[in-house]
């Protein structure tokens, strides 16, 4: 794997620029552990300044330095989209290879159940829970709530990739030399599917990160942690926009920014990676 | 192509978009008639029966302008602040407050031709006490025996027990119990589900249009304004049309008011307040046109202590939880250094400065604590100046240096910020210290919640984790907790530890305490658990408590001596503290200048002007259009 | 032509599943529910003021059905679905005492024109900017659009309408910023009523045409330049059919179905980017009323405008499934 990710870095510019990126905010988050000031507090530096050489990204209008701010919300959110995308990436995995595997009716049933789910408005469902729970709300009953929600277009892309390795000659070897299921998807089938995992975790970081920014925008997470969405909604509460302290929105919407579009670059490039015909003509045109 | 079509669509668009420009803004009204307020979306805007539960278009000018009663109080105070409006006069009573007698102006009628008599009263108290659950069906039923009209413009109350205050049912602090018109309801078979659609006026205005949706609603002047107690004072009101509207985010509202599309606006952030007073374009004013800039309503947001929880039921405890706020970060905190702070259980505002602070002033600074170890006098009365010389830097030479001034902008003072009184009179109450954390006397670490509201009334949930900070900092485990719509139902049954919510509302136009004492009354207090009726929601007993209350009824509504019990009152309340007072409800309300002049300001406090208090008709009648406004 | 019945069948009972599936969780959830709903909801009246007995009943027994807290789970279950049945979520506590169902007619027709429109909208451009993109590969022009595109996806919803908000309302103010239509209009097929809806409605459709914009084109392209490579374009451009031509009936066509299906996946999606514009925009939707009433503790809306939009959106998954077979002959309708 590392042989592939060394060739891509080298040969694919869009590979590159995506890492560059993803690289860049995630230095942020580790920078959100040394961060000088105690980020759930308020008031630790004058409010309202402009982005200057003593504060990068200027401060807040609740007297919150936005660049130490900046970390520890990309930390929060990233830690959500993290969470959420590696719970439903399981539950993918598992029902798509075990459909793809199962064949026939098995198949077919699992994946009515994954249409009908993959039908359902997010939004109104993930609201409905919020306004249920409100007082016990935590974000990892969010997180699990939305991971709930987040596993069904992924897992019809796995299982069509299981329908066609099920026929290959190494799993009908695998099945005579006594192999059970799940051992034959766990040490054979996986490794095929992995690249395809990959992709669909890269658009299933931004859903959910895009989730918890639309949450917490409308005020509908815990506001005193800090978060991307919290950020904005902090803004909005203090009428950042109209009072002319751009920079409390901007620089948040362009880290979350600069994230989404590393992680949508390294997306498009390892699909087109894994589709050997575009990979050919990728080198054919260099 | 279909790329050219969507080009065409596009420019269709704008095409559209630029004729749309160019009309009213209001379909088929002249914008120059036209005041615009900043209104609540209803759900129910076919309902307009402000009697029976429906919401409906109550905030959204119905009892702002079609409706009228007996009395009105400015909140702003002032030598003018009693109005008459439907009576000729103040109520009588007799000497033992059993009997009441009311006069009704001749000459009024309601918008359909029929003229207002006694019989409208009468049966506006009949029908509530005979249909229990209408708005008024409880306070009728408990106190009116019986009622008899010697002519046809007069009403006598006979009362089941004395009560100097039963006019205050109809005088209007917000709203108050609105006449019902007898020829109309007395067609219908059940009050309490009719709609009332299109409703009858008593007051000035009529209902033009409204939007199903409940976005906005649209009142005329009637032809027959003079046949209206607001018309017969006033004379004839500039304004046309009034129309409510809902303006969408606070960001909206303020490019609204840039744009000339919103006169009123109800409440803004104090920095989108601050952004719009600075720009030197702007047509804007507001209640103060320099810095703070805010209305101050009269009504204390507090920290409640729930007193029937432990600790809370210790004062020295309380107190301790007080010393430790620095009231000046929390006056940056929620309203950027523009709060009116208040060490007194009383909103300061309208005519309490000269009712009850300034002549407080000395028995505050020489009010002693005694924390266990030494005795303190815990009063700062330079709070105004401290707070002046923090927001100077910013706003310049529109803080004054006059002590006198700062004071009426700021607050007469408040309690010094003493962590370590505070630590002291813990340690009286039985309380340790282990490292930085405080422990209950039973060994438990201190840590409770602090209830706030959350995005409704945000100024107050910014003051709650402001004050939250201050109290972790000082070792005392405490988190906000953001209650949102539950907020008023937990209050109501005790569910709290402590709260910031508004606890003590008062006229703001009349010394008289009445208005939210009488509910202290020891005998309405229920156990935690069980809805305590606002707004004693601390459930505070104290015998000397009900001594001020009793006394208080038994003397009249003009009777100098209310004052002086008054004060008696805010002593109790210092020394018990049963609540931490923190400063006067500031709200941030522009009003455009463009199209209508003549607002109410500090200078000339001649009326309410929150969109949703129904006293806001008596600054509608006194705007007079602006003569540079464009013609449209 | 009975194939297509059949399929149609098919088709229906997928959504009925869905719809089953939707409001069976919506009841899951509410369970969950450590609160118990009902008598907080009726202190909550009891608060603001007195009220009709008859009415606050009625309350009381649409809440205690719809959150179940009557008999055995299966006894909630079954009286849960007979009220979604009949539409009857009871009075909206915040619009006491206008039934639930009222409320949320009144605010479908605007959702469902937004989305429509702004949907169609970028389906329809977003899919013809990629498919160009895709085939004329070299194009500097498409190359740009494409990057434009791409770098506006990310972006969150509502930053994109709060932007255009400080754009059009207040810099260049030629588009309202809030409401549905003008203030006064009565409702018709007007002139000015018409061109009132389309003008409210501009900023919010935009801003929803934007943040979906990219993933279409994105999609479109790649397909687009799969389908380039297959045997029968090559052969048609060694023919010498002309390639506009080839773009038009060869390589869009059959690269659009796959968009389809898409379209009908998203619709979930596009109704939660919907909930954020209306709010923003104060545009009289279901959007803006699930909001409204979450903050106002209104019960029986909430569930309402879930239960409904779950349903309302299966079944325009259900129209766009039916018109795909009608478009590729190659649906086995069997």
């Amino acid at each position: 794997m590392f042989r592939i990710l060394r060739d891509l870095l080298r040969s694919n510019r869009e590979f590159l620029a995506g890492a560059v990126m993803v690289s860049a905010v995630l230095l942020l988050v580790a920078l959100s552990f040394v961060s000088p000031y105690d980020l759930m507090a308020t008031y630790t530096v004058p409010p309202d300044l402009p982005p200057s050489g003593e504060f990068w990204f200027g401060t807040t209008s609740r007297g919150q330095d936005v660049f130490w701010q900046i970390t520890a919300a990309l930390r929060n959110t990233l830690a959500f989209g993290v969470v959420v995308a590696g719970a439903s990436r399981v539950i993918a995995l598992v029902v798509g290879l075990v459909s793809g595997y199962a064949g026939g009716r098995i198949d077919q049933a699992i994946m009515a159940l994954n249409d009908t789910l993959a039908s359902l408005p997010n939004i109104p469902i993930l609201l409905l829970v919020y306004f249920v729970m409100r007082d016990e709300m935590n974000w990892w009953l969010l997180a699990l709530a939305a991971s709930l929600l987040g596993w069904t277009y992924d897992s019809r892309l796995i299982r069509s990739v299981a329908l066609t390795l099920k026929t290959r000659e190494f799993t009908r070897h695998a099945t005579f030399s006594g192999m059970r299921m799940p051992q034959i998807l766990l040490r054979e089938h996986l490794p095929y599917v992995m690249p395809i995992v990959f992709y669909t975790t890269m658009n299933n970081l931004i859903w959910a990160i895009g989730l918890e920014v639309t949450l917490s925008v409308l005020g509908f997470t815990d506001i005193n942690r800090p978060s991307v969405g919290g950020m904005i909604y902090w803004a909005n509460a203090s009428s950042a926009m109209v009072a002319g302290v751009w920079w409390w929105i901007a620089f948040p919407m362009l880290c979350v920014a600069i994230l989404f579009l590393g992680l949508f670059l390294l997306a498009m490039s390892v699909n087109e990676y894994i589709d050997p015909r575009s990979r050919l003509r990728r080198l054919r045109t260099q | 192509m279909r790329m050219h079509r969507g080009l065409m669509l596009a420019l269709a668009l704008v095409c559209t978009a630029q004729v749309a420009a160019a009309q009213d803004f209001i379909a088929g009204i002249p914008r120059s008639e036209a005041l615009i307020i900043q209104g609540a979306p209803s759900q129910n805007a076919d309902w307009f029966n402000v009697w029976a539960a429906g919401g409906g278009a109550n905030t959204n000018g119905l009892q702002q302008l079609s409706t009228d009663t007996l009395w009105f109080i400015n909140p702003e105070g002032g030598p003018n602040a009693w109005q008459n409006a439907l009576a000729t006069d103040k109520p009588a009573y007799d000497a033992d407050f059993t009997t009441m007698t009311v006069k009704l102006r001749p000459g009024i009628y309601w918008s359909d031709g029929v003229e207002l008599t006694g019989d409208d009263l009468v049966y506006t108290v009949q029908t509530q006490i005979d249909h229990p659950g209408m708005g008024w069906s409880a306070p009728f039923a408990l106190n009116v025996a019986s009622m008899e009209q010697p002519d046809k413009y007069t009403v006598v109350f006979h009362l089941k027990a004395p009560n100097s205050r039963f006019h205050t049912l109809f005088t209007v602090r917000w709203n108050a119990a609105w006449i019902m018109p007898k020829h109309v309801f007395e067609k219908v078979g059940d009050p309490l589900k009719f709609d009332n659609n299109p409703p009858v006026s008593l007051g000035p205005y009529v209902l033009n249009s409204y939007d199903k949706s409940g976005n906005w609603a649209i009142w005329k002047l009637r032809d027959d304004w003079q046949r209206t107690s607001l018309g017969m004072d006033l004379g004839e009101p500039a304004v046309k049309y009034v129309v409510y509207r809902v303006a969408g985010s606070p960001d909206a509202r303020v490019i609204d008011q840039r744009n000339h599309n919103l006169d009123v606006i109800n409440d803004l952030a104090p920095e989108g307040m601050f952004a719009l007073m600075r720009d030197p374009k702007s047509t804007s004013t507001a209640w103060r046109k320099t810095f703070p800039f805010a209305h101050p309503d009269p009504t204390l947001p507090a920290v409640l202590f729930n007193t029937m929880a432990k600790p809370f039921d210790n004062p020295d405890v309380r107190w301790a939880l007080a010393l430790a706020i620095d009231i000046r970060a929390v006056a940056m905190g929620s309203y950027r250094g523009a709060a009116d702070v208040s060490a007194l259980a009383y909103p300061p505002t309208g005519a309490a400065s000269d009712d009850y602070f300034r002549p407080l002033q000395a028995w505050l600074s020489e009010f002693e604590l005694d924390t266990g170890k030494r005795k303190i006098k815990p009063y700062d009365p330079t709070i105004a100046t401290q707070l002046a010389n923090m927001v100077r830097p910013s706003w310049g030479n529109q803080i004054p240096a006059d002590p006198a001034q700062l004071q009426t902008m700021f607050g007469f003072g408040w309690w010094k910020h003493d962590p370590q009184a505070a630590a002291e009179l813990l340690e009286k109450a039985g309380f340790t210290k282990r490292g930085n954390s405080w422990l209950k006397p039973d060994g438990t670490p201190f840590a409770f919640k602090l209830m706030v509201e959350g995005d409704a009334i945000p100024t107050l949930a910014r003051a709650g984790i402001e004050i939250a900070q201050e109290w972790s900092q000082m070792g005392i485990a405490v988190k906000v907790e953001v209650a949102g719509t539950t907020l008023r139902q937990r209050l109501n049954v005790g569910d709290f530890d402590m709260a910031i919510f508004w606890t003590i509302e008062t006229w703001g136009g009349h010394p008289d305490l009445s208005f939210f004492l009488d509910s202290y009354d020891s005998r309405f207090i229920v156990p935690l658990g069980q809805n305590q009726p606002p707004r004693n929601l601390q459930r505070w007993r104290d015998p000397e408590l009900d001594r001020i209350i009793h006394a208080n009824q038994s003397v009249s509504f003009d009777n100098p001596q209310v004052v002086e019990l008054g004060r008696d009152f805010l002593k109790l309340a210092v020394r018990e503290m049963p609540m931490i007072p923190l400063m006067a409800y500031n709200k941030f309300a522009p009003f455009d200048t463009t199209y209508w002049t003549g607002y109410p300001s500090v200078e000339d406090p001649y009326s309410a002007s929150g969109p949703y208090w129904s006293n806001i008709r008596y600054m509608i009648a006194r705007l007079k259009p602006n003569p540079t406004a464009p013609k449209s | 032509m009975s194939g297509f019945l059949v399929y149609v069948a098919r088709r229906f009972v997928q959504f009925v599943l869905v719809a089953f599936t939707g409001v069976t969780l919506a009841f899951l959830i509410v369970h969950l529910s450590p609160v118990n709903p009902v008598d907080q909801t009726v202190s909550l009246m009891t608060t603001f003021g007195a009220t009709d007995p008859a009415s606050v009943a009625m309350l009381r027994s649409a809440l205690s059905e719809l959150y179940g807290v009557n008999g055995s789970l299966a006894h909630q279950y079954i009286a849960f679905w007979s009220r979604v049945a009949t539409g009857d979520f009871g009075p909206s506590l915040s619009a006491f005492p206008t039934p639930v169902l009222t409320v949320i007619l009144r605010a479908i027709p605007w959702t469902i024109g937004l989305l429509t429109l702004s949907t169609l909208f970028a389906w329809t451009f977003g899919n013809v900017l990629g498919a160009l993109a895709g085939y004329y590969r070299d194009s500097r022009l498409l190359k740009l659009a494409g990057i434009v595109v791409t770098a506006v996806q990310p972006m969150p919803t509502y930053i994109c309408g709060l932007t255009l908000i400080i754009l059009f309302g207040y810099t260049w103010p030629i588009f309202p910023i809030s409401g549905g239509t003008q203030m006064n209009l009565s409702p018709g097929l007007t002139w000015s009523f018409v061109g009132s809806v389309v003008t409210h409605g501009a900023l919010p459709a935009l801003t929803l045409v934007l943040v979906s914009l990219g993933a279409w084109f994105n999609s479109m392209r790649s397909l687009v330049s799969n389908v380039v490579t297959e045997d029968h374009v090559v052969y048609a451009e060694l023919a010498g059919v002309p390639s506009r031509t080839i773009f038009a009936s060869y390589v869009a066509r059959n690269a659009m179905l796959p968009q389809i299906t898409g379209l009908a996946l998203s619709l979930g999606h596009v109704f939660s980017g919907a909930v954020i514009v209306e709010f923003l925009f104060a545009y009289p939707g279901m959007g803006q009323l699930l909001i409204a009433g979450i903050n106002a503790g209104d019960y029986s809306l909430v569930l309402g405008v879930t239960t409904i939009s779950i349903i309302a959106v299966g079944f325009a998954t259900f129209l766009i499934d039916i018109a795909y077979p009608l478009i590729d002959p190659r649906v086995k309708l069997g």
